[in-house]
């Protein structure tokens, strides 16, 4: 490509993962399943986005032909669905009804059209970890089945398809308000993950914060193993933060600010981040993130 | 009425169509530009976009210093349309031109440069910045910006807007585009400022000023508490202040606001735009522009038109 672009893209102001290998779809909802309370599985086929998509990157889905909702809204990976060859060639987004589109959403059909573009933003890291522990604070969880099949060797993503060193041990720290919100449960045994659940009301597993059970995972295992990879509120994000500092566990979060274009052509999705001279600046989150090193937010 | 056979096509076949336009010096290869602030530094759109297909692009606004912008929530959405007050954040003009202008002026598409001052002087000063760079086709004097103090008085106040137009015009070899706020009591006094101070375009609207409130917790939703309104809600208005500012001034006029169709273009065009640009809708449809460019000579075809000339301005209202 031209020199220009090389010269941007090593830009101190460029931005680090542009939306590069990005096309936009009109794709047709094929299956739109409750998980649980006001929690919904959605998959539609789309070959080339499945095909190109990684752990921790997301897409941005707009319900077609209306102009309201007018935005589309970003959501995680959650999984590929391979064809009968095993080929990727559908996509799962699991979602909590919060407003406007995902309650729209969760009324569609087997059959409606939905807008898609991606794959957009960074990912987790990819490089090789003995015990990666993922951290999750209710719909926050959805970036880690894919990146828990990953690591456990299980399933592989992109093209080509990222070559990742198995982990010895992949857990998820899974916490929610109570149990009638937990899902994915089966997805995320049935490939092997350590489970560890905590629930603000006690109805399921430890009964209280999930930051208590990233505590006490680190001390059971040797923290000097292990990587952390964490998705939920900004306070629980921060508070993992602090943890993993610590313990000296390195640890990225994946933010979830709201977006309106997913491609970095708004500047509305921005984050205070902490630049290499010291002082802060904006960063958009979707095109330097979602994914960032937690030492690098200036929470 | 028999219906025609079915072989008849009843469309003029849109073979012969010239997209051509021009605005003052400034030629352009197609009447489909997009808009600022809502393209990024063009750079991010490579994947979804063929840049060079664009009439042109106009990246994100410059100032003369780095600005972090407002505090978040910079966007919300509201019914068919979004507010934002992002605050002109931008990493400076020297930035500018050291990361930006060499990526954006190879693009084989005309760029044309926004800029914001915050006094008289400072958009001089930057116009005469650029005038010493190549590669530009135009500079937008972003005179409209509602999310900055200081800004909006030029494109409120007639005497500054022409003062300042022709003061940019003096001392820079670039042509001048000066767009225009809708929030004003006379969108066609302005333009007829800016036209006098020697504009060769004037591009029309920039958003309309609005607010949201979150009533149970008595908070406005923009970190800002104000912002400016854009996308297919304020379409109607932008139509009424191109339509109105065509009539006052001979200047060709830039159209802008809520623009997602080709339809909307050629409304556009008829009400007196000779280019229009395209904002919002990149945000939720990214290969918007692309659509436009495909569906447009079909659609000047249909008006028996092969040029941009004979539909420009032509609005019956007899
Ligand atoms: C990278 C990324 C990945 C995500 N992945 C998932 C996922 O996998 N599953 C999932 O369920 N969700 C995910 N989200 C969150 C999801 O995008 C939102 O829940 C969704 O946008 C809600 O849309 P809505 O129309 O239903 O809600 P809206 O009607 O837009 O509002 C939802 C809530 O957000 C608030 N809100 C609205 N606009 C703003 C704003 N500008 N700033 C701050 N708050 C605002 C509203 O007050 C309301 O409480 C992800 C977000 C990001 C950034
Ligand atoms: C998020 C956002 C940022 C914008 N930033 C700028 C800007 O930096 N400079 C400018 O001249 N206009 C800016 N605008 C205004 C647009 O260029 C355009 O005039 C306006 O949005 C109306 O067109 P639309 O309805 O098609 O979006 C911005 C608009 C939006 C939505
Ligand atoms: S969501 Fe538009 S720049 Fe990130």
């Amino acid at each position: 490509m031209s020199d220009a672009q090389g010269s941007s893209v090593q830009s101190p102001l460029a931005a680090a993962h542009y939306a590069d290998s990005a096309n936009q779809y009109r794709v047709v909802v094929t299956e739109n399943e409750r998980l649980a309370r006001d929690t919904y599985r959605v998959r539609f086929a789309c070959p080339e986005l499945a095909a190109t998509i990684v752990p921790g990157q997301f897409l941005m889905l707009k319900l077609a032909k209306t102009d309201d909702p007018l935005l589309g809204r970003p959501f995680a990976l959650y999984d590929t669905v391979l064809d009968t060859a095993g080929n990727p060639h559908a996509i799962d987004v699991v979602y909590l009804v919060v407003g406007k589109l995902t309650a729209r959403l969760a009324a569609s059909r087997s059959g409606d059209a939905i807008d898609v573009w991606g794959p957009l933003g960074n990912g987790f890291s990819s490089q090789p970890v003995e015990h990666l522990i993922m951290v999750a604070g209710g719909i926050g969880q959805t970036p880690f089945l894919a990146l828990g099949r990953e690591f456990l060797g299980r399933r592989q993503y992109g093209v080509p398809p990222r070559v990742i060193q198995p982990a010895k041990k992949v857990t998820l720290c899974y916490g929610v308000r109570s149990l009638d919100l937990l899902s994915g449960v089966e997805d995320f045994k049935g490939c092997g993950i350590d489970l560890q659940i905590a629930s603000d009301d006690g109805s399921v597993g430890h009964h209280g914060l999930v930051t208590e059970v990233v505590e006490k995972v680190l001390t059971e295992n040797s923290a000097a193993v292990c990587r952390i990879a964490c998705c939920g509120p900004e306070k629980m994000m921060e508070a993992v933060a602090g943890i993993a500092r610590a313990h000296s566990v390195p640890c990225e979060v994946s933010l979830e600010t709201p977006m309106a274009c997913g491609i970095g052509i708004c500047f509305s999705c921005v984050v205070k981040t902490y630049q290499p001279d010291g002082d802060w600046d904006y960063k958009r989150t979707c095109v330097e993130g979602p994914v960032f090193d937690c030492e690098k937010i200036a929470w | 009425m028999p219906e025609p056979p079915a072989y008849e096509s009843t469309i003029t076949p849109p073979h012969s169509v010239n997209l051509q336009v021009s605005l003052g010096r400034v030629q352009l290869a197609n009447p489909i530009l997009v808009a600022s602030g809502t393209f990024g530094y063009a750079r991010e759109m490579e994947s979804l976009v063929d840049l060079s297909r664009l009439g042109g692009i106009v990246p994100k606004t410059i100032t003369r210093l780095l600005r972090k912008g407002n505090a978040p929530w910079r966007t919300i959405e509201t019914p068919s349309g979004m507010l934002n007050s992002i605050g002109l954040d931008n990493d400076g003009i020297e930035l500018f031109i050291s990361h930006h202008l060499p990526y954006l002026a190879s693009r084989n598409t005309a760029l044309i440069v926004s800029i914001a001052g915050r006094t008289h002087d400072e958009f001089v000063e930057m116009a005469e910045m650029l005038s010493a760079e190549s590669g530009i086709a135009a500079i937008e004097l972003n005179i409209s910006c509602p999310n900055v103090s200081g800004g909006v008085d030029f494109g409120t106040d007639t005497s500054m807007c022409e003062r300042l137009v022709s003061a940019c015009r003096q001392n820079s070899s670039i042509p001048i585009i000066a767009k225009l706020t809708p929030n004003v009591t006379s969108v066609a006094d302005m333009a007829c400022a800016a036209s006098a101070g020697g504009a060769d375009a004037i591009s029309l609207i920039n958003t309309c000023q609005g607010m949201a409130i979150d009533w149970r917790r008595r908070r406005p939703l923009l970190g800002n508490v104000v912002g400016g309104l854009s996308g297919p809600a304020i379409k109607p208005i932008a139509l009424r202040a191109v339509y109105q500012a065509a009539r006052a001034t001979e200047t060709p006029i830039i159209g802008i606001g809520g623009i997602a169709t080709c339809d909307d273009v050629m409304e556009f065009l008829v009400a007196g735009a000779t280019a229009v640009q395209l904002g919002t809708v990149n945000f939720y449809n990214p290969k918007a522009s692309m659509e436009v460019l495909d569906a447009l000579p079909e659609a000047i075809g249909e008006l028996g038109a092969t040029c941009l000339d004979e539909i420009v301005g032509t609005l019956n209202i007899d």
